[in-house]
């Protein structure tokens, strides 16, 4: 470990793990920092000062962060100086470390300027500190609360966060934090039941499509108001009826004080006409002007707002989509679905209705309620019932929930069967960042784990993948020859493992008695000894389930022969793979910045190992760098979406991570480890094969002891990893 | 007379508590008569194996079920030789014995089980109704009264345990789902002994725990699971606490996916 490390311009003194600065190095490195930035920071010998009176913790705390802002600008680190003495006054370190980090994020996405304007608005993190202490964000409770409106039923809404609290029926907005009430609890309540409100409003028909839509614009601005709140009525009653519980909680956060409680009682007593349950929105509507000269109380607490402009940009846009949809989905399930139902052969023959004439032969029939009440359907192709995908089944219930029915329109088919569905537009708010296997320029975002903050760096690599040229046969033939003896070896010892311990002699129980094992035992017996019970053999079929990831370096550093040796050495572990039928991929990474990482497709876990395959193969060539950690958070991630029972991931590597900039070092090696923990939690088992012989200093720190095999001569390499992933599976 | 008192054994005297779905009943008696198999599929805990001790006892037929497992052999269901006081004996397995005493054999979650135990079924599941028993030179012909009954999960079983088409296209199958809400409402009422109203209430929280199927959950909370709750509610348990216990930690470990179902639970009592 180096006595001082360079940070920037300036050399600072880098104590051993667990040993103190002193506070006179302290004062030598801040004021090293300090100068680099003194011009715009006057104020800075002063500061130094006041550090220089702070206790020996606060010193250690404030240098360690000095000096990780000054990895990344230097100007940020004086900036922080400037201000630390006011921010330890106010606020708790880990409420510095908050805001630090947050300067850091925008520094990564938004530049020096942005990030100086987060450190030098010191108040507004202080009262940032004080809302959190008693305010809800939304991203405390977004996730549970995109489950909780999902589990309800209904067209499934997205939670997003907006300045305005209201719903245009495909997404629910919430402010991203609530201050309302005096605790955090009472306002993660709240938030809560706005997103129930929002999702009630959609259920129960507020926005049903139609006739209420264009009479709602209509209203003028007290009749507006009036209707909002006799919405707000027949929707609470409905809540009232499905979820007693919620609704009691809802009542709880309703009123401000005693004085709205009493005001919505009288105005709920004039509307109680609307707590029927089968009152709609025409229902509040028909009441409106009889209301309008009633007290109007108070809004509700998460009652939020009504935008019904929003509502009808989003609606006109959704109901012819979904309408094409359905046709379309008709007109692909026409031909099969129902003439021949797989599963029933036994089925009756379909019952074909009378009026089953040339036109339309889907109907929806109307089916006996389900528990929350809400009428059920199902879709019928000449009278008989169809059973439909649950996508088609989410489709139709979002349908009627726009429309309450389904028009003729709707249940013709469309066109030719067996259109593109990719001609379909997806849903919108559906994927996040990186769900789906990539085409050629899909970009993947994936965080870094910086360990200097002790914090991932969000969304800070973006990665595409892409496929290997195809290189020349001429190089699969020439190692094919080259290898010939090897690759026999190496077949005869994989065919091993197919047949190796199948049969289990000496069980205590198995399908069948071992001879051997029961002549010893009657031997034993008649001379008086105790006899074994384990008389069986057991028929144990090694049922292989294994899926291998291999991560080939394709770094500058392994052109000509370490890039030989991977190539031959795949070459000649497909043909072993192929003998034992385990599942596997074959992908190369590289990359130059966090901007470009790259992975390499050779061999994706669904191919078949075919000639293009070993084309590709003979086509991997060195690039540029080497940015682990995000390509093993990559492929791990496409690695746990298999369903084999043992997982593993594999690193041909040459060297330790390293990418132009600040991935170098002790940054790349704890990031690679970070990588490989979190994969590890998906069941994932890495293992590195390296050619590096100083791999010893920081494998064992990455991988683990045993999950590393170092190979010290070039040549060797195919012979080894055949040999050790062969130990690995078995 | 060992195997009639087995048969004895597994015969069931009392009439097990079953709603009809619809015509599964029907459909069953009928199979049974013309010595058909039968594939039963459906989710875990919706009343498959109560349908078919039902069945047994409608049919008078002793029942011989195996729970099948990822070790579960065709000598485990046949038989094996046992070595006892030096001598060796056969014992039979309890597909063996099923078929002596012609009783309906149900083979609970068949994926489960090895692939070879497809040697046994295929015979016994067409025309032939054979039992091959090898070591024995047997050669069992199965008689009239025996019955073949498996099951599966098409739900959640990996694609590597995937009924074969071999297998499938033998039986005569059943398809069993979640059942309606006013049925299971019944059900719930009269298996976990409360009120019409508190059952109402647990099978409205099991349909909206079945909206997360596949949006985090792997299944949503099974009619037996609301039977479970409906029970410990029948002994005092508060409805809060019971929906905790018997449904929201059977069904997930995830913090999040707890906490929805928890909050689901409260919201509707």
């Amino acid at each position: 470990m180096p006595a001082s490390v360079a940070v920037g311009r300036v050399n600072l003194s880098h104590p051993q793990r667990g040993q103190g600065l002193s506070p006179a190095q302290i004062q030598q490195d801040l004021s090293l920092i300090a100068e680099a930035a003194r011009a715009s920071q006057p104020r800075l010998p002063a500061v130094l000062a006041a550090i220089a009176e702070l206790d020996q913790a606060s010193q250690e705390f404030i240098h360690h962060w000095a000096e990780t802002l000054a990895l990344s600008q230097q100007a940020l680190a004086a900036h922080f100086l400037a201000q630390v003495p006011d921010a330890l006054a106010v606020l708790e370190q880990p409420a510095i470390e908050g805001w630090l980090l947050k300067a850091l994020d925008t520094f990564d996405q938004r530049g020096l300027a942005a990030a100086l304007q987060v450190i030098q608005d010191l108040p507004a993190c202080i009262a940032a500190q004080a809302v959190a202490r008693t305010g809800c964000t939304l991203d405390q409770v977004a996730g549970f609360l995109r489950h909780f409106i999902r589990a309800l039923g209904g067209r499934p809404l997205a939670i997003v966060s907006d300045p305005l609290t209201y719903t245009d029926t495909e997404k629910i907005y919430l402010p991203a934090l609530l201050t309302t009430l005096p605790d955090q609890v009472g306002n993660a309540r709240l938030l809560k039941c706005m997103a129930v409100y929002l999702w009630a409003q959609n259920r129960f028909g507020t926005w049903r499509y139609g006739t209420a839509g264009q009479a709602i614009t209509q209203l003028d601005a007290l009749g507006w108001q009036v209707f909002q709140r006799l919405e707000s009525v027949r929707i609470i009653a409905r809540i009232a009826r499905e979820l007693p519980g919620l609704a009691r909680e809802m009542d709880s956060v309703a009123f401000v004080d005693a004085a709205a409680r009493h005001a919505w009682a009288s105005f709920s007593a004039a509307a109680h006409t609307l707590e029927n349950p089968r009152a709609g929105v025409q229902d509040s509507l028909a009441l409106v002007d009889a209301c309008r000269a009633l007290v109007l109380p108070p809004p509700r607490q998460f009652q939020g707002e009504m935008l019904p402009q929003k509502v009808a940009e989003v609606v006109a846009r959704r109901v012819p989509r979904e309408k094409e949809a359905l046709r379309q989905a008709l007109a692909n399930l026409t031909p099969d679905a129902v003439e021949k139902d797989p599963d029933n052969p036994d089925d009756a023959p379909p019952e074909v209705a009378a009026e089953g004439e040339a036109g339309n032969r889907f109907s929806l029939a109307q089916t006996a309620p389900d528990a929350a009440g809400e009428p059920q359907y199902e879709l019928r192709y000449d009278g008989q019932k169809l059973a439909l995908t649950a996508e088609l089944e989410a489709l139709l219930l979002s349908i009627l929930q726009d429309l309450g029915e389904l028009s003729d329109e709707h249940l013709a088919p469309s066109g030719a069967a067996g259109t593109d569905p990719r001609n379909e537009q997806g849903s919108p708010g559906a994927g996040g960042l990186g769900d789906a296997p990539s085409g050629p320029g899909e970009v993947f975002f994936y965080p870094e784990w910086d360990y200097q903050r002790q914090h991932f760096r969000p969304a800070f690599c973006a990665l595409t993948e892409q496929l290997v040229p195809e290189g020349d046969d001429a190089f699969v033939a020439r190692t094919r020859q080259k290898y010939r003896g090897l690759a026999k070896s190496i077949q005869r010892v994989f065919e091993a493992i197919l047949t190796e311990s199948q049969r289990q002699r000496r069980q205590p129980h198995g399908d069948e008695l071992d001879l051997d094992a029961l002549i010893e035992a009657h031997v034993d017996l008649l001379r008086g000894h105790e006899m074994s019970d384990r008389l069986y053999t057991h028929f144990r079929k090694a049922e292989r389930s294994v899926a291998v990831m291999f991560m080939v370096d394709m770094s500058g550093s392994t052109k000509g022969w370490i890039n030989d040796a991977e190539r031959e050495s795949l070459i000649l572990l497909c043909g072993a793979l192929e003998t034992l039928g385990d599942t596997y991929a074959i992908y190369g990474f590289s990359g130059r910045t966090n901007r470009r990482c790259e992975v390499y497709r050779v061999k994706t876990f669904s191919e078949p190992f075919s000639l293009a395959v070993e084309r590709r193969i003979s086509g991997i060539s060195a690039k540029s760098y080497t940015r682990m950690g995000v390509a093993i958070r990559h492929l791990g991630k496409l690695l746990a979406q298999t369903p084999a029972r043992t997982r593993l991931l594999i690193t041909l590597s040459d060297g330790k991570p390293e990418d132009y900039g600040s991935y170098r070092g002790r940054y790349g090696i704890e990031d690679t480890r970070h990588a490989l923990l979190e994969i590890k939690r998906d069941g994932i088992h890495p293992f590195c094969i390296t050619i590096d012989r100083e791999a010893q200093d920081y494998l064992p720190h990455m991988y683990g002891l045993a999950n590393f095999t170092v190979v010290d001569e070039v040549m060797k390499l195919p012979w080894k990893v055949a040999d050790i992933y062969r130990r690995l599976t078995t | 007379m060992l195997l009639a008192e087995h048969a004895a054994d597994r015969m069931i005297l009392e009439e097990p508590y079953y709603e009809v779905l619809g015509n599964e009943r029907e459909v069953f008696t009928a199979a049974y008569r013309n010595q058909l198999p039968v594939l039963l599929k459906g989710p875990t805990g919706c009343g498959k194996t109560r349908f078919v001790h039902h069945m047994a006892w409608y049919l008078k037929r002793p029942l011989v079920t195996v729970a099948c497992h990822d070790d579960l052999t065709a000598a485990d269901l046949i038989g094996r030789y046992l070595v006892r006081g030096g001598q060796t004996e056969w014992l039979d397995g309890p597909l063996a014995q099923a078929v002596r005493m012609g009783a309906i054999c149900y083979l609970d979650e068949v994926v489960e089980a090895r692939k070879d135990t497809s040697v046994v079924i295929h015979p016994l599941c067409d025309d032939r109704r054979l039992l091959p028993i090898d070591k024995l030179g047997e050669l069992l012909q199965v008689p009239p009264e025996f019955c073949l009954v498996v099951s599966y999960n098409p739900g959640y079983q990996s694609v590597l345990k995937d009924l074969k088409q071999s297998t499938r296209q033998r039986f005569v199958a059943l398809e069993f789902d979640y059942p309606q809400p006013d049925l299971e409402r019944r059900i719930v009422e009269t298996e976990g002994h409360v009120g019409p109203e508190m059952a109402a209430r647990l099978v409205k929280f099991g349909a909206h725990t079945r909206n997360l199927k596949g949006a985090g959950l792997e299944e949503g909370a099974s009619t037996r699971l609301l039977v479970n709750a409906a029970k410990l509610i029948g002994s005092g348990v508060a409805p809060g606490v019971a929906c905790a216990s018997a449904v929201a930690h059977a069904l997930t470990d995830d913090a999040e996916l707890l906490q929805t179902v928890h909050e689901l639970a409260s919201a509707v009592f």
